[in-house]
């Protein structure tokens, strides 16, 4: 049997009245695809931003890999090796796909005081990566990330994640605003991430993507977990849907 | 239909979309220019005035790049650079301190006024603009109210200190002020650190994502700050450089530069809202400007025409860079 990747439990968050999560419970095992499911305001968002450490919660604890940690902002997800990739892809556009790949964690080459950045590895690793990842298309390391298209984009993202070992990977939104060949891009990206070992959430509000490409299914309603361990492979969306709603069915 | 473009083809697109080609391409044409009108503009001694000034707004214009390129920037320069030296030679000639001390005290002086900036907009995270629109007018009433707004004399001190900064030396008949390397070092170095460094990654960063740079453990807030030092270092070095130069510390020196070097910044080729940023298209952009103020009047333009052709020039490359921009994208490397 897979063993948690990251466990979360008991974990409440509250915006002044306002509950946005009320003792939820979640966890990514190792070596899956997880898609979150739920409606708009069901604790989705708000979770994810507590795992990813843009947000901290009021009341819960997470481990990873078994051990209890503290997660109080984005460096300390990075840390423990997890990577969250946003709809609006946290790239700085200006930059080329080799320096985004590395910023922050850049390689450095001669005497310490120099501060001079390996570029040709840079450039060398980003290129094997972006085939790596299936980017089947000519794009030099070089290039700006404002020239990408947003599947490319996303691609980059993800390639990133992969490189430094990122064991789980965040997912949010990726495919909103993308073409179908672009959407169909991602899934393939996700779907060989998983296959290197990682794991991934994926949150989407298009339920087809999601069928398309998870292991499981867990869904959240009004900030609780209302299904958990739903294989897509035997059941229907409708079905899924359902339970988004809570409303009954036909 | 055959889309395989060839390699010289692809060369001159990439050389096109470098943000330093259109003010190569202006230098180049306001020199043809301005030598056709007036064969005086190529001549030993007005090159050798053109050099005079230039290092001294080329170094303040060094520091606002890499400031701008992290997506802030700093109006106090001008104040700075009036102020610093006034606090140099007021030391001096108080007997305060030798020249030498003098002057490494008005420099600490200044990069704690760039710190303070900094401070203030990443700690308390007010807009740059506001932050040393403030520091402008702080700096520039210091400096006036503490001299009653007369010069401070410099022609009684004489010290080797001098000489490294500011002194002159000839080339036959050609004379250069040693100000001149100094400003080829620093732009050299900070070409360096902007294309080559860590840090100047770091710097591009914070000006075009610095959520993102934040994310990726990119100190933002100290490579701001670090930069608003830097910055305030180099117009109170520049600041020292002229009083040297034109033998007087006055407080309203420097008045109105701050504009002039975001002018020539913007020129260059690095981008008013951050993440771009290029030492050569800053270094081509000074000239641009001093070449163009010193030929409009040499050719017989009225002096005070000068900010017509400086505003329509930023217009002007502002389309031109905006138009090239979007059709040949370029990297980072």
């Amino acid at each position: 049997m897979a063993t948690d990747l990251v466990r979360m439990e008991g974990i409440a968050k509250s915006y002044g009245p306002v509950t946005a999560l009320d003792g939820v419970d979640f966890s990514v095992r190792e070596n899956e695809i997880v898609g979150l499911l739920g409606d708009n305001g069901a604790g989705k968002s708000t979770l994810i931003k507590i795992l990813s450490g843009t947000v901290t919660a009021t009341r819960g604890t997470i481990y990873v890999r078994g051990q209890q940690v503290q997660i109080r902002n984005t460096t300390d997800a990075i840390r423990l090796g997890i990577e969250t990739i946003h709809q609006d892809s946290a790239l700085v556009t200006q930059l080329s796909i080799a320096r985004n790949l590395f910023l922050g964690r850049e390689p450095l080459v001669g005497p310490a005081i120099l501060n001079r950045m390996d570029k040709r590895m840079m450039n060398e690793v980003a290129g094997k990566l972006l085939k790596e990842i299936g980017i089947t298309k000519d794009i030099p390391a070089t290039t700006p990330i404002s020239s990408l298209s947003g599947g490319e984009r996303q691609a980059v993202s993800i390639a990133r994640a992969l490189h430094f070992d990122s064991d789980l990977i965040v997912l949010d939104e990726p495919t909103n605003n993308l073409g179908v060949e672009e959407t169909q891009g991602v899934m393939r990206f996700m779907r060989n991430a998983r296959d290197s070992g990682h794991s991934l959430i994926f949150i989407a509000h298009n339920i087809h993507h999601v069928f398309q490409v998870v292991d499981r299914i867990v869904v959240l309603r009004r900030g609780k977990v209302v299904a958990e361990d739903v294989d897509p492979k035997q059941t229907t969306i409708e079905a899924v849907e359902r339970i988004i709603t809570g409303l009954p069915g036909d | 239909m055959n889309t395989t473009m060839r390699p010289g083809s692809i060369l001159v697109r990439r050389l096109v979309a470098t943000p330093e080609f259109l003010p190569f391409t202006l230098v180049a044409v306001l020199i043809t220019v301005f030598a056709v009108l007036t064969p005086n503009f190529l001549s030993q001694g007005n090159i050798s005035n053109l050099l005079a000034f230039t290092p001294e707004l080329g170094m303040i214009a060094l520091g606002m790049t890499v400031l701008m390129t992290s997506g802030e920037f700093d109006l106090s320069v001008g104040s700075v650079f009036g102020f610093t030296p006034v606090l140099m030679w007021t030391l001096f000639n108080e007997g305060v301190a030798p020249l030498e001390v003098s002057l490494v005290i008005a420099l600490i002086v200044a990069v704690g006024i760039g710190f303070v900036n900094g401070w203030f907009v990443t700690r308390l995270r007010i807009p740059s603009f506001l932050v040393t629109l403030g520091m402008m007018m702080t700096i520039r009433g210091v400096a006036l109210y503490t001299t009653s707004g007369f010069p401070q004399r410099t022609w009684r001190a004489e010290s080797w200190i001098m000489d490294l900064v500011a002194g002159t030396f000839y080339i036959g008949e050609f004379r250069l002020y040693a100000s001149l390397f100094w400003f080829i070092g620093f732009a050299l170095i900070l070409g360096y650190l902007m294309t080559q460094s860590r840090i100047g990654n770091w710097i591009q960063a914070a000006g075009g994502n610095p959520v993102s740079a934040r994310a990726r453990g990119v100190r933002v807030s100290l490579t701001k700050t670090w930069l608003f030092m830097l910055t305030s270092f180099l117009a109170a070095y520049a600041g020292i450089t002229s009083s040297i130069r034109v033998s007087a510390a006055n407080p309203n020196s420097g008045t109105g530069y701050e504009l002039e070097v975001i002018a020539m910044v913007v020129i260059g080729g690095t981008a008013l809202a951050g993440g771009r940023g290029t030492i050569l298209g800053t270094v081509l952009g000074v000239l641009m400007l001093r070449m163009m103020r010193n030929g409009i009047v040499l050719i017989g333009v009225p002096g005070l025409a000068y900010n017509i052709f400086i505003g329509v020039t930023i217009l002007g490359m502002m389309a031109l860079q905006s138009y090239l921009a979007r059709r040949h994208p370029t990297g980072s490397g």
